[in-house]
Formats: structure tokens, sequence, C-alpha cells
């Protein structure tokens, strides 16, 4: 294989000189011409039919340009299920729905309008915990369940609001436990949590009155997904819509699908033309965004006493707020592997998405697998506990290795999982006991999970080099953060051989760049990075063809290096590619290469048993291991070291890897330890202001150590994988495993907070009393 | 009520009729159009709208226009040393303390306050610093290590 020139380097983000300038332009900072000022009316009742709204006042007062309610926008939209109005509907689902909107002259003006209108609402019986929402008798949420569209993978349960039934059906569980020595079941149970991006939400939208098309400024990270969406709800054909994509401040999966573009949407049809921006403050952004799924996980297992798993059974309740949004594919992907990884015979699994009354839960990093970690991972030191087996060499003897089939019928390969336990293990000196001192008990553990990217998408992308001999990239990925622009760049400088600081990435504009799936699940440096690499090789294979004739050579003798073609064996006479483009188009001739990536699914996963020959285009694999400190007097538990062993398949830009890795357990430990969105009896969110929702400080996090494993993934650019979510994903299952070995006892529900801890500490003290 | 005030902003003296409620936050970015200054909660939690007041960090969301008469107010935009980046600046970009980049500059401003006042801090001095400045991206590692470099290549400067 030829050597690598530039990917595998640790190149500087090719995004950050703006974003330490203050130059960089985020959404939240854009200004339209002649824009106008949405504010937003939000619903106070958790569940309550809407007896009449009054916006006359609202519309009297000076500086008002339009207010809009459900009547004035009647569209519905959703992904997987469409069933989310732009505006309620007649009634409201949750504390924080979008129920009216007013556009006015400035802020101050929309805001003093929207507190003229008047709601009369008629309360129903709220469901605040999907336990209770799906009960015998608990009545409809939605009660048009029925007439929604739904995708075809989509299997409704039998039960009330249920909106997805995942089955996964291998072997006979009940004769696995009939097989084993120690049967074990327990409940786990993971809190609402925020995305908390720092940047708030905001969109800008705008229709044009000639044409009707309706163009969005927003930052999404699926623009694709939302175009497709709109259209859908407008009935308007795609190529009227337009997505422009400012900056992102951060999403975490919070940015994906439709938020505050619907109001805006439904305000700029009654704007006369000017462009409206809605921004939501911070609080707007707890309540009326989106949030990470609760989830309550029910899990039982049969192991032998030679320590191997006969069976698993796992029952998964996940809250999806009031509308669908995610929380169906959260629920596929996420119950699919969540028996975790590992070899075992007989497995059932029941995965519910269940509609309740509380914020919209979306995508959240790590897409369902945090929920299931800290219950399977928890529950595997459990059963080792009960096997007197050290948790890693139970593990080991256990996970999944290259060429096994999983319990859904997949044939593994480039299982890095091994690796990553010996080295996360070894980092923190495993087996090394550290004694308590002054009242702290000192504790280690580990976590281990394996996570599917979203399967089949389709990338498609087009790299440009023009007669100065630059290049440009154009693809649909978002810069999110998380590093896409650097790396798609230096696959195009790969490809090219050209200097990375040649190559810049073409704004995203829905009108002008090619069709992405989203930015999500970990895939676009897989998906992307191969679509980039294929249409830099055409973009190549064009200029060969060029420069063949120039160099009087055949185009197997042609070589590429420092932005230049020559012929292999007179290394001396190369040209450059700007003059290979100026020579033949001139000097404002351009070549393209245009190239697309998509994994097929040989066929989709079977409803009634789960199975599937090929769940993802690829697997993930990670373990993170944590000492922690507990205080016994307090209850309050420290993280003191961290160590988190990635498998990227190969890692494009080293630094970029750890940087992903340490925010991603920056979160993970925020999330074991404080986050958590409280929601009181009425439905409202008690805490959504950064004073009352704890997110971690510089002050908050240990020593981390993070560990790339290259395990090369034959299909991947350059035997790449994908990182962005696990990182947070097997951490407070680490962290938790750490305190039962710390303190000796259990804690099955997060977050671990000093009050958590400390009562279970008194609690089992007086169960040894 | 509006108030006329005259400021040094990022070293130039500026002459403004604004609402005396107006808040510095959206006097900068709506008033004078220097959206670097970023807003993350509007309510001084976050420390994303970071601005030297007079040399020292003040939250911008939580001062009124009203109170700047004759105030010397340093932005991001007004961080460089003439044309060239401030060493907090190009140690960001070096070390990777950037990632969406919406706390950066509260982040820089903080960092350069700090180190105006202590050009030696410990790990733990950087820390307790930017303690009020969230970071939803980074983890803080890679921030903490770009601070410490710029302290070092500004001690070198000076020796």
């Amino acid at each position: 294989m030829e050597e690598l020139t530039v990917v595998g380097k640790s190149v500087t983000r090719v995004d950050v000189q703006e974003k330490v300038t203050g130059a960089a332009v985020y959404g939240y900072d854009l200004v339209l011409p002649d824009m106008v000022y949405g504010k937003v009316l939000f619903s106070p009742k958790a569940h309550a039919k809407i007896k009449r709204i009054d916006t006359e006042k609202a519309k009297s007062y000076p500086g008002v340009v339009a207010v809009v309610t459900g009547k004035d926008a009647p569209w519905i939209h959703g992904e997987a299920i469409r069933d989310k109005p732009f505006l309620a509907q007649g009634k409201v689902r949750y504390v924080g729905e979008p129920v009216a909107a007013v556009a006015a002259v400035d802020e101050d003006t929309a805001q003093a309008a929207v507190r003229l209108i008047e709601v009369e609402y008629e309360d129903l019986p709220a469901y605040l915990s999907p336990e209770d929402a799906c009960k015998p008798g608990a009545i409809s949420i939605h009660e048009d369940f029925a007439s929604y569209r739904k995708m075809n993978f989509i299997l409704p349960g039998a039960m009330p609001n249920v909106c997805e039934h995942f089955k996964l059906r291998t072997g006979d569980v009940e004769r696995g436990f009939r097989e084993s020595d120690i049967v074990l079941e327990e409940r786990y149970f993971v809190p609402t949590i925020q995305h908390a991006a720092m940047e708030p939400h905001s969109a800008h939208a705008q229709v044009d009155p000639a044409t009707g098309k309706v163009t969005i400024w927003v930052a999404n990270d699926a623009p694709f997904r939302a175009l497709h969406e709109i259209s859908e709800a407008l009935g308007l054909p795609q190529e009227n819509i337009r997505f422009i994509n400012p900056l992102q401040g951060g999403g975490f999966g919070s940015k994906g699908g439709l938020k505050v573009e619907p109001i805006a949407v439904a305000l700029a049809y009654h704007t006369g033309g000017r462009p409206v921006r809605v921004k939501f403050n911070r609080e707007e952004t707890f309540i009326s965004t989106l949030v990470r799924n609760e989830a309550v996980l029910y899990i039982k297992s049969g192991v032998k006493k030679d320590g191997t798993i006969r069976a698993r059974e796992m029952t998964i309740y996940w809250g999806g707020g009031a509308y669908a949004e995610k929380s169906p594919t959260v629920c596929i992907r996420g119950s699919l592997p969540g028996p975790g990884p590992y070899r075992i015979p007989h497995v059932k699994v029941d995965g519910y998405a269940v509609y309740t009354n509380k914020p919209v839960a979306g995508s959240f990093r790590g897409y369902g697998i945090p929920k299931v970690a800290w219950a399977c991972e928890q529950h595997t030191d459990e059963l080792a506990k009960r096997l007197r087996i050290d948790p890693l060499e139970f593990r080991m003897k256990n996970v999944f290795v290259d060429g096994d089939v999983s319990y859904w019928g997949e044939r593994l390969h480039s299982v890095g999982l091994k690796e990553t336990l010996t080295k996360a293990a070894e980092a923190i000196e495993w087996g090394k006991t550290s004694p308590s001192v002054r009242g702290l008990k000192i504790g280690k553990g580990l976590a281990c999970i394996q996570k599917p990217t979203r399967s089949p998408t389709l990338s498609k992308a087009g790299v440009i080099v023009d007669a100065k001999g630059e290049a440009t990239v154009l693809a649909g990925t978002v810069e999110i953060g998380q590093g896409c622009s650097t790396i798609l760049s230096q696959v195009a400088a790969e490809e090219l051989k050209m200097p990375i600081e040649k190559v810049r990435m073409a704004p995203l504009d829905t009108d002008v760049i090619p069709y992405d799936a989203s930015t999500t699940s970990s895939r676009s440096t897989y998906h992307m990075g191969n679509a980039v690499r294929r249409a830099a090789i055409d973009a190549r294979e064009k200029l060969t063809e060029m420069a063949s004739p120039m160099l009087e050579g055949k185009k197997g003798d042609l070589a590429f290096a420092d932005g230049k073609v020559f012929l292999k064996d007179h290394p001396g006479m190369a040209l450059p590619l700007g003059e290979v483009v100026r020579r033949k188009l001139g000097a404002d001739g351009t070549v393209r290469g245009d190239a697309s990536y998509t994994y097929e699914l040989a066929k989709d996963l079977d409803l009634e048993t789960g199975h599937s020959d090929n769940a993802s285009a690829f697997y993930m694999y990670a373990t993170q291991a944590a000492e922690v400190a507990v205080d016994e007097e307090t209850g309050r538990v420290r993280v003191l070291r961290m160590s988190a062993a990635h498998d990227v398949g190969k890692a494009i830009n080293p630094l970029n890897c750890a940087a992903q890795i340490e925010g991603g357990l920056a979160m993970g430990i925020g999330s074991a330890l404080h986050e958590h969105m409280i929601v009181d009896d009425q439905g409202k969110v008690r805490n959504p202001s950064f004073l009352d929702y704890h997110l971690v400080t510089a002050l908050d996090l240990p020593e981390m150590i993070p560990i790339v494993v290259e395990c090369p993934e034959p299909e991947g650019p350059y035997g790449a994988k994908g990182l962005g979510e696990p990182g947070l994903a097997p951490t407070p299952a680490a962290i938790g495993n750490a305190v039962a070995d710390a303190i000796g006892i259990r804690i099955y529900d997060l977050p671990l907070s000093p009050e958590r801890v400390y009562r279970a500490i008194q609690q089992n003290k007086k169960k040894v009393a | 009520m509006n108030k006329k005030i005259r400021v040094t902003l990022n070293g130039k003296r500026t002459d403004l009729d604004v609402p005396a409620h107006r808040l510095l936050l959206d006097l900068l970015r709506d008033e004078i159009g220097l959206t670097g200054t970023k807003e993350g909660c509007g309510t001084g939690d976050c420390g994303a709208c970071t601005v030297l007041l007079n040399g020292k960090p003040v939250n911008s969301c939580l001062i009124f226009s009203g109170e700047l008469d004759g105030a010397d107010i340093v932005t991001i935009e007004g961080l460089k040393i003439g044309p060239e980046l401030h060493p907090v600046q190009k140690a960001f970009i070096r070390d990777g303390g950037a990632q969406c980049g919406y706390c950066t500059p509260g982040m820089l401003m903080m960092a350069k306050s700090l180190l105006d006042e202590n050009p030696d801090p410990s790990d733990e001095e950087i820390r307790f610093a930017l303690a009020g400045n969230l970071c939803r991206c980074t983890g803080y590692a890679k921030i903490v290590q770009a601070v410490q470099d710029a302290a070092a290549e500004l001690r070198a400067r000076r020796a």
C-alpha cells in the first residue's frame, strides 16, 4: 500500500482559525436583511384539550407583524412516524409544546404580544413515566395514532401509547434459565438528560412571495432529512425548499429533526416575504427542543458455574415524550445490542418506545447504548461477583471475537473489543487495589460496549479542482464540532496528493451540495469519508486523463505528489495540478469528481425476530475503566482517573480522536454523577438552566486517559470506523461498577448523586444491622 | 430610555446612543454587530459571553449599557496583538482547544485575563479560573493544556 501523507496525521483543524477570532458565524448569530423576530407561547399543561385560543389582542399590539396558531399551520411532520404538528392542534401533549407564535419588529414586542394571547385548556390525565403510559386502560396521548403515516419498519405495540415494539428472539430463554446454575434479575433506570449544546437553538425562515420557495437557515445536523420532512409536511416539491447551514455550536443529536424550524416556517408564511428569526433562549431550549430518552430496563440472565452466559432476557421501556421523533429507532438500535457484546445462545428482548407527556426525546450521542450499557454492564459485574470471577476475566471469556455470530444472526469481523478491554484495564492498573483513606472508599470498575451505526444510508460528495491547483470538497456532512471538515479535507488531500492547506470545504446549502443522510450515528468518517475519497479519486482520474498527453506518457505511468503530476520515471518534470487544469480548460476551468457511497443491507431486520445478517455498516467497540473515591459521610463520588480505549478502525487524525474521546468522557461523567432533567408531578421541568442543571466544569474532571485502538474495517476509508458517539456510552456503567467495588453496594438508578449514594449507604447499614 | 455613552471598544473610542437597559451582550451583538461574543444562557451561568470590562472578565449578559460610560471594553475581536493572534489563540489552534468553538471566545477572554494576573498558573489554578466557562465538547483537557502553552510562550517573550 502507498504511504499515507495526510491521513493518520494530527493536522490542525481546518475550521479553528475563525473560531478563535470570533469571525465564525453560527446559527444564533445570523442576521438577515429586513428580518422580523419571532417569539413563542408554550403550553403550561402536560396534557390538555385546547378549548379556545384568542389572539385578537396580540394581533392588534403595535409592531406585531403576524400571529399564528395550529389553525394557520395545518401541517404534521415526523420521520419514523408522522405525528407532530408545527404548532399544537386541538390539544397539547407536554409542558413546553409550542401553541402559538408572534412575529414582530423586535423581540421585546413579540414577547409582549405573546403574553396577550389567551388560551383556555381542559386538563387530561398526564403520563409522566413510560411504564404508566403503557399500562392497560391508559388513555391515548395520540388518539389518531392508527392513521399516522409510519415507516415500514415500525411495529406498533399492542399496549397503549407504544409507538414501536422491537422484538429479538434467539433460542429459548426459558430453557437457557433452566440450564443455568445462577439466575439473576434486576431493574435499572436512566433519567432524562439534555444535550445542552452551548449554542441554544434557533431558526430563520423566509417564503418567497413570487415563487413560494421556502428557505430555512438553521444549524441542523441533518439538513437533507429536515428538507424531506418539511417537503412532505407542506406538500411542496423538494426543489422548492432550501436549507442553508450556518455554523453549529454543538448538537450531540439535539439539532437534527425539526424543533424551531416549523415555527419559523409557520410565521414566514404570514410576513409578506420578510425573513423571520426565531431564537430559543436557554430555558426554551431545555423544555421545547429535544432531550435524551429516559429508560426503564429489566434484565435477567442465567449463567453456568464455568462462567459462560446461557440466557439473557431484557424488557426496556424507552420514554419517548410527547412525539415519536427518534424514539422508535433509538428503541430498535438501542435494544438490538442491549444484551451486550457477549456470546449468549438464548436471548429475548422486548423494547417499547412509549409516548409520555414530557419533552420530546430525540437522538442523543450514543443512541440508546449508554442506557442499555448502564443496565447490562452493571448486571455483568453482579454475575461475575456471584461466580467469584474477576469482572475483566469474565468479560474476556464471553465477549465477541472475530468470526462469532451475534445473537441477531450476524457474523462479526474486525472486532477490537478484547484489545480495548486489556488496554483500558491496564491504564488504571487493574487488579492493584488502593487502600481506603480517611473515610474515602476507593474502587475500580470497567464497562465495554458494541455500537452499530445507522444502516443503510447514503452519502454523496463532489471534489472540484481549479486552475489555482486548489480543491473544494462538496459534502453534506455538518461540522458540529466533531472535526469532520478536517477529516474530509485530509481524505481529499490524501487522494489528490496535495497539501491540506489547498483544500477547502464548501458551505452547506442543499441547493448545491449533494445529498447526505445525516451527521449522526458516528457514520460520517466511514460513509462520507468513502464518498469524498471516491470523488477525489474520480477527479484524480480526470486529471490523469488530461495530463497524460501533456506529459507524453501513458496514464498508468503517471503519479501524483505535492500537488503535482509527473511521469514515474521523470519526477523532475512535474506539472502542478492547477497548470493541468489551466492548459486544458483555461484559467477559469475546473475539474469535478463525483461519487457516492452506500452500504447495502442484504435485508432489513426481521420484525418478529430482530434477526439480520448485516444490521450495521460497521460496529464500534470500546471499553472504559474508572477509579473512584466514595465519601461515605457525604455520598459524594469522585472519579480519580478514567481510561477510555476505543476501536476506531484507523485514526485519520489521532489528535482529533483523543479530543472526541475526552469530550465523550466528560459528558459521560456528567451523566453518571449529576445530570438529570427533573420533571415534577405536573410535567414541568424544574431545572431548565445551567444554574440548576449541572454540567461538568473544568474543576469536575479527573485525569482522562484516551486510548486509540486500530482494528481496521475493510470497507472503511483507510480502515476507519466511527468514534463520535461511543465516548460516553460505557462511562456511567464503568463508574457504577467502580462505586459498587468501593462500597459494596449496587446502585441501580442514575445519576450517582451524593444524595442517592448517601441514602444507599444508610439503607445498607440498616440492612446489615 | 436612551442614554449617550462613550466607551473604548477594542481600543477605539466609540460614541453610542442606546437604551440604558440594553445588556452589554445585546449591545455588542445586535447594535454594533460584533457577534464573536456568544450568548449561551443569558443568565450569567455559562461564561460564553465573557468580555473584559476595564481589564476584568465579566459576563456581558449581566451588564446594563447605561453603566458603561467611560468604560474600556475588550471583546474577542480585540484580542489580537496588532495583526498577530494572541498566544492563547495560537495555543488553542495548536493544541485542539476548540471543537464546536461556541464557548471558545469566552474561554479565550477568561484565559487572557488569568494570564494577565498570573503568568505562571498551575493546572489547578487554570481549572479554577475557567470553572465558570462551560464547554460541552472538549472535556477541558486540551483547553487547560493550551492555556499552559500560552503561558509558557508569554513568559518566554517577557524573558
